[in-house]
């Protein structure tokens, strides 16, 4: 790890003022320091934005809810509203990492954690993502890789968050020197193709300061599953959330994500589409969980993941019926 | 600005009931802190990469990794390490049940358990085997296979809630 | 027999300073004026090196700055063949390899000069598999790739062929695993011509080191001290290691004269340090219509990596259990351990023989199958008695029973109920469910005559406040040795527990019993400490300062008396073998281990059709070790063995890239938590063994056989599918219900 300075800011304004030059956001710093130790980032300045007041808040209002980007991933894991409301939400958060880390973890940090790929995560190996000429898992160990999307480069989206939230439309607030702006959840990452060297827009003076949820539609219920090699610890080889919704046994509306697919977190929209209108039951689940992995485009090693994410966006969309 | 840049950081905050005062370099993690400047060394480097556990501290009560802390992030907190378990020269009851009952082989990861198993207990008096093992996840052991670290815990709990309690039968498998 | 030691679940002696975190690890350990080292290593395979390039950005006159050309004596570590040296000259043979060594005070400022220093490499023709080494396209060691080779012959095995009722063959293949013990390798070393060599550390062995450093050094004997800290976990991870960080750090101090401490991070700890010999066995089986073994051909190959090591000890172990707990009148097994270009691999719990039991493991079934009985049914009419023979044509003087430790082990498992219901449950499950067994026996102590030339000595000590002082080398990791041998002598002595001492092992101070691997420690290095002990009380009884019949004040005080008499009271006692022990190293025939712990272990898991994740649920693991001397510390053995086995199923992975480990973080490395570990259920059956102390025998590397093929035959009940490569991926599993339904 290198030397570098620390900021504490006690407001959202003092902390943009301090993002200039080499400088970068502490808020958990589970992932930060992470990537300071393993030689990724040197940055000259941290500008801690954990003691900001005000930005650890859950509240539900009439357009829905609102989370304070400094909310832990323990706290989202055992908050009342959002377990009873915005099950998957919890789930999700619940199911990440470890406890330790989950007490440490903040909403808006699980947003903005770069990959686990384990080519990027090595100093030696200097791929694309890293300013280099090739991606060293198209051709490499690409087990746990991406099955979209991976063209260019096939690292995995790694927030858990993202998986639930993309799903229920969430919104996102990004506040920087040049004012506030909100953002859809699924503008907000980018792809390969896009910018090869970021995972979002966020600009380098920006923070996020909001996470919206939109109010949910009655009768909507949500599921997320996440499936790993281990049962703790571990980012998953693959995770879904699955909002449906109904009227009886009837989809009215349906929204799934993927998450450990590709590189941004992934919406099964022909999934989506065959559910709309139909009977939630073994078949039309099956017909969705099938669909939703059309287009896939598996590495050597990583077919297996097709299988996986088609047992659990099975499972998760019978969930609901059976809930 | 409420500090403005820090080259050196001197901070304030609680350490095993007691007020301390420390100066250090700003980029130290809190595990570096404990065990360069404030002396402590129960607490143990594992990974440095928050995978192991072993490094486990409560800070205002609920456990973290010290080794992705800063220690700049503790000012003003409440921190305990595994040298304030122990009250009035009396051993915690954990600290009692993990070296009784084979918990510590190696010793190694032993105050990253202890630790988050203080946190469970104040929280949940008398967990499952299942609400122990999810609570303990997040913490590696190579040499027990856990199964004497669930015993222990379980039995510390009984003890904490006032039972006459002893290790149960299994656990010294049919030895008197 | 009455006892009040052996056999009682005694807490851990060090058991209070390790809950308090009063307990000193080397990391824990500073010293005035230290400085920090970090070794700069090959990024590349194999090669010629041609530059080493400093950036001009770092300040290199405040560091000490060690190449190959700044060794004292001779720049190998020394061990079986020397060929390894401390620093790469100028052929590198893996990656990770070391090549120059830096120290430096401000451990920050290290780091980033070590990522600044650049070699310039040559590359070579690497060779990354077994199989590639075994073929011979490209010689990278000796003058064909193999370190050692074994040929173990009984009976005439060409002769069977024509008369089996059933050939059966198979090939079966094991990955490397890393150690993984919680604490990684470090040392502290004080060096300058004046006092020598002095390094404190994390280690099983410190007679290896002592030995390595002499020769590194070229420095007498006394020169030369080794002590071993608290050490957290070994695993054979740190048997022969530490030799090679202790000369580093030696070498550092040496040149810089400042103490100078290497601490290892895990990165560079999994990536560089030895691990499990990946394996691949080949079995031809001849077997009668009536399920009778003829004849068993077996071929056992072990990647060794890139030098010897303890390559040859390892195949050793695998070779001579590569034929199991059964009576075959003829057997042959060649084996080889082959050069890779890969970092070393080298001793880890089991030692070869959960390689090549694993393969023996699934190739009963397999063999069962092709005759049409169950596997239990198959194994029972093969199993080894009291009177026959093993591979080495050992005779078998114990009365064992393996089908009373099947019976045992199904009845604690439900094994048969489970079966007949799984099968029945299985016809319309997704999530299939199956149990399985392995049975497998353990050789304690070290192989044929290792131990005659071991000669290992113990010491006991009369202490100033009249308790009695232990002085071995074994070393304690976690596993229990202070505490076995504290009951030991105790019991021998008729004393309180409390009243014996175990010394830290200092080679300045303790006399060579022998490095602490091989389940060696409590049969063999126990008997020493009952020995030594009870000669200090014949030279107390001689010198009648204590009388027939004492009580353990009685005999404080004659210990006290003898010093205030004669100064001090030591006695030591060393290793004899037992007579009827005959082993022929030549033909590799004969006694091999003066005992074998025999067990049972059953599995149940479960496997989702869907998800291709395979569950272990259930575990039952029974064994017979002759006496347990103490319940909690042996089933706390049997069950971390267990989980370990757990992982090299199912979990560990090492992936490779280019000769490199490229997943060295617990994070992408994967070790089993809490939340994938099932039950453990541990049961030991007595048979005291004549020459054990108190009549126990070895368990420490035994668990670790067992899980791996109990686990495999599990899933082949849960699922019909017959799998024989370890670990099992979930890709993998895919693979096989995709081949099996295509």
């Amino acid at each position: 790890m290198n030397r570098f300075e620390w900021t504490d800011a006690a407001t959202v304004h003092e902390a943009i003022s301090q993002l200039n030059g080499r400088a970068v956001v502490k808020a958990g710093g589970v992932d930060l320091l992470d990537r300071l130790k393993e030689g990724l980032e040197a940055p000259q300045r941290l500008v801690n934005i954990r003691n900001i007041r005000g930005l650890d808040r859950i509240e539900e209002g009439k357009d829905g809810l609102r989370i304070g980007p400094l909310v832990t991933l323990a706290r989202l894991s055992e908050d009342k509203l959002v377990l009873e409301r915005y099950t998957a939400l919890a789930q999700a958060a619940g199911r990440a990492a470890t406890p330790q880390i989950r007490n440490m973890a903040t909403a808006g940090g699980n947003l903005l954690q770069r990959p686990r790929c384990w080519y990027f995560r090595q100093e030696e190996f200097h791929c694309r993502r890293k300013g280099g000429e090739r991606c060293f898992a198209l051709d490499g160990e690409n087990q746990y890789h991406a099955i979209f999307d991976n063209q260019l480069c096939a690292i995995v989206h790694p927030s858990a968050l993202a998986v639930p939230l993309m799903a229920f439309g969430a919104r996102v607030v990004l506040t920087g020197s040049k004012g506030a702006r909100e953002v859809e959840l699924e503008r907000f990452f980018v792809t390969p193709e896009q910018d090869i060297m970021r995972e979002n827009i966020i600009a380098p003076d920006e923070l996020i300061t909001e996470i919206k949820v939109p109010r949910l539609q009655p009768a909507t219920r949500s599921f997320y599953i996440k499936q790993g090699e281990k049962e703790s610890f571990d980012w998953p080889v693959a995770d879904v959330c699955a909002v449906l919704q109904t009227k009886g046994n009837v989809c009215l509306k349906a929204s799934i994500v993927l998450g450990a697919a590709a590189p941004v977190p992934w919406r099964a929209s022909k999934a989506e589409a065959s559910l709309a209108g139909k009977v939630i039951n073994e078949q039309s689940a099956r017909e969705a969980a099938r669909l939703s992995m059309e287009g896939a485009t598996p590495l050597a090693q990583n077919r297996y993941k097709l299988a996986v994410f088609e047992a659990i966006v099975r499972r998760a969309i019978l969930r609901q019926a059976s809930s | 600005m409420t500090e403005g840049i820090r080259q050196k950081a001197h901070i304030e905050f609680r350490l095993n009931d007691e007020a301390v005062e420390v100066a250090f370099a700003p980029h130290k993690t809190l595990l570096e802190v404990l065990r360069e400047d404030l002396n402590l060394t129960g607490t143990k480097h594992g990974c440095e990469l928050g995978e192991c556990g072993t490094c486990t501290v409560l800070v205002d009560g609920r456990a973290v990794l010290s080794c992705l802390v800063l220690g700049l992030d503790v000012e003003g907190r409440e921190v305990t390490t595994v040298e304030g378990m122990a009250e009035e020269g009396r051993l915690h009851p954990l600290q009692d049940t993990f070296a009784d009952l084979g918990a510590a082989q190696c010793g190694y990861c032993t105050p990253g358990f202890l630790l988050v198993a203080k946190e469970l207990l104040e929280a949940n008096p008398q967990p499952s085997r299942e609400e122990i093992k999810e609570a303990l996840a997040g913490n590696l052991c190579r040499c027990t296979g856990y199964i004497k670290i669930y015993e222990a815990v379980e039995l510390a709990a009984a003890r904490m809630r006032g039972e006459e309690a002893r290790p149960a039968k299994e656990i010294i498998y049919g030895y008197e | 027999m009455q006892t009040r030691f052996i056999g009682k679940p005694m807490p851990r002696k060090e058991g209070r300073e390790k809950v308090t975190g009063r307990a000193r690890y080397i990391d824990d350990i500073t010293m005035p004026g230290m400085l920090f080292g970090a070794t700069v290593r090959s990024p590349v395979p194999r090669g010629r090196i041609k530059e080493i390039r400093f950036d001009p950005q770092i300040p290199w006159d405040e560091f000490t700055i060690v190449t190959a050309q700044d060794v004292p004596g001779s720049n190998y570590v020394a061990l079986i063949v020397n060929d390894q040296p401390y620093l790469a000259d100028r052929l590198v043979n893996h990656a990770e390899e070391p090549v120059l060594l830096l120290a430096h005070t401000d451990k920050y400022l290290l780091e980033e000069a070590r990522r600044a220093v650049r070699l310039e490499i040559e590359p070579l023709p690497p060779v990354f598999t077994l199989d590639e080494s075994d073929e011979k396209k490209e010689i990278i060691w000796g003058e064909d790739n193999v370190f050692k080779s074994f040929l173990v012959e009984k009976g005439n095995v060409d002769d069977v062929w024509a008369g089996a009722d059933f050939i059966v063959e198979g090939e079966y293949r094991t990955g490397a695993q890393e150690q993984l013990y919680i604490e990684t390798n470090g040392v502290i070393a004080v060096a300058n011509p004046e006092e020598g060599v002095t390094v404190w550390g994390s280690m099983q062995c410190p007679y290896y080191v002592h030995k390595a450093l002499i020769k590194l050094f070229n420095l007498p004997e006394d020169k030369i001290r080794v002590v071993q800290t608290e050490t957290g976990g070994g695993f054979g991870g740190k048997e022969e290691y530490p030799s090679m960080i202790a000369g580093h750090a030696a070498l550092l101090a040496w040149k810089s004269g400042k103490p100078v401490k290497i601490i290892y991070d895990r990165a560079e700890d999994m990536a560089a340090t030895t691990k499990r010999h990946p394996s691949r066995t080949r079995h031809r089986t001849a077997v009668t219509r009536d399920g009778r073994l003829l004849g068993m051909e077996i071929d056992f190959v072990v990647d060794g990596g890139a030098y010897a090591t303890l390559s040859a000890v390892v195949l050793s172990r695998g070779t001579i259990h590569a034929a199991g707990p059964y009576n075959c009148p003829n057997v042959r097994i060649r084996s080889r351990a082959v050069a890779t270009n890969v970092p070393p691999h080298g001793a880890f719990r089991g030692f070869g023989a959960p390689q090549s039991i694993f393969a023996l493991e699934r190739h009963m079934n397999k063999v069962a199958r092709a005759v049409g009985l169950s596997p239990e049914e198959f194994r029972r009419r093969n199993f080894i008695r009291e009177g026959e023979t093993t591979a080495t044509s050992q005779v078998i003087r114990e009365a064992v029973d393996m089908q009373r430790l099947v019976e045992r082990a199904f009845e604690l498992s439900d094994y048969r109920d489970k079966q007949e219901r799984f099968a029945r449950e299985n016809e319309s499950a997704r999530v299939k469910r199956g149990v399985g067994f392995a049975s497998f026996m353990h050789g304690a102590g070290f192989t044929g005559s290792g131990e005659k030339y071991l000669q290992s000595i113990v010491g006991a000590e009369a202490t100033p406040e009249g308790r009695v002082r232990i002085l071995a080398a074994n070393t304690e990791i976690g596993q229990g040795t202070n505490t076995i041998f504290a009951q030991i002598a105790a019991e021998a002595l008729g004393l309180d527990f409390e009243q014996i001492e175990v010394a830290q092992p200092d080679t300045a101070n303790v006399p060579n019993s022998g490095p602490t691997v091989a389940s060696r420690t409590t049969m063999i290095v126990g008997k020493l400490v009952e020995s030594a002990a009870l000669s200090l009380r014949q030279t107390l009884q001689n010198s009648k300062l204590l009388a027939d019949s004492y009580s353990p004040e009685d005999f404080s005080r004659a210990c006290r008396d003898y010093l205030a008499k004669y100064g001090q009271l030591k006695s030591f006692s060393q290793y004899k073998q037992p007579a009827e022990i005959d082993w022929d190293d030549e033909k590799y025939r004969g006694d091999a281990y003066g005992a074998f712990a025999w067990a049972v272990y059953v599995a149940e898991v479960s496997v989702d059709t869907l998800t291709f994740e395979a569950r272990v649920e259930d575990f039952v693991a029974v064994q017979e070790v002759g006496r347990v001397i103490n319940p909690t510390m042996a089933a706390g053995q049997i069950e971390g063995g267990v989980a370990q086995g757990i992982g090299y199923t199912l979990f560990e992975n090492v992936v490779w890239r280019g000769g490199r480990m490229i997943n060295n973080q617990m994070t992408n490395y994967i070790i089993p938590t809490t939340a994938d570990i099932p039950p453990i259920r541990v049961h030991f059956e007595e048979m005291p063994y004549e020459h054990g102390p108190g009549g126990a025998k070895g368990i420490g590397e035994l668990p670790m056989d067992g899980a791996a093929p109990a686990i495999l035959n599990a899933i082949e009940n849960a699922t019909g599918l017959e799998l024989n490569q370890i670990p099992l991926m979930p890709e993998q599993l895919m693979e096989a219900f995709r081949g099996e339904h295509a």
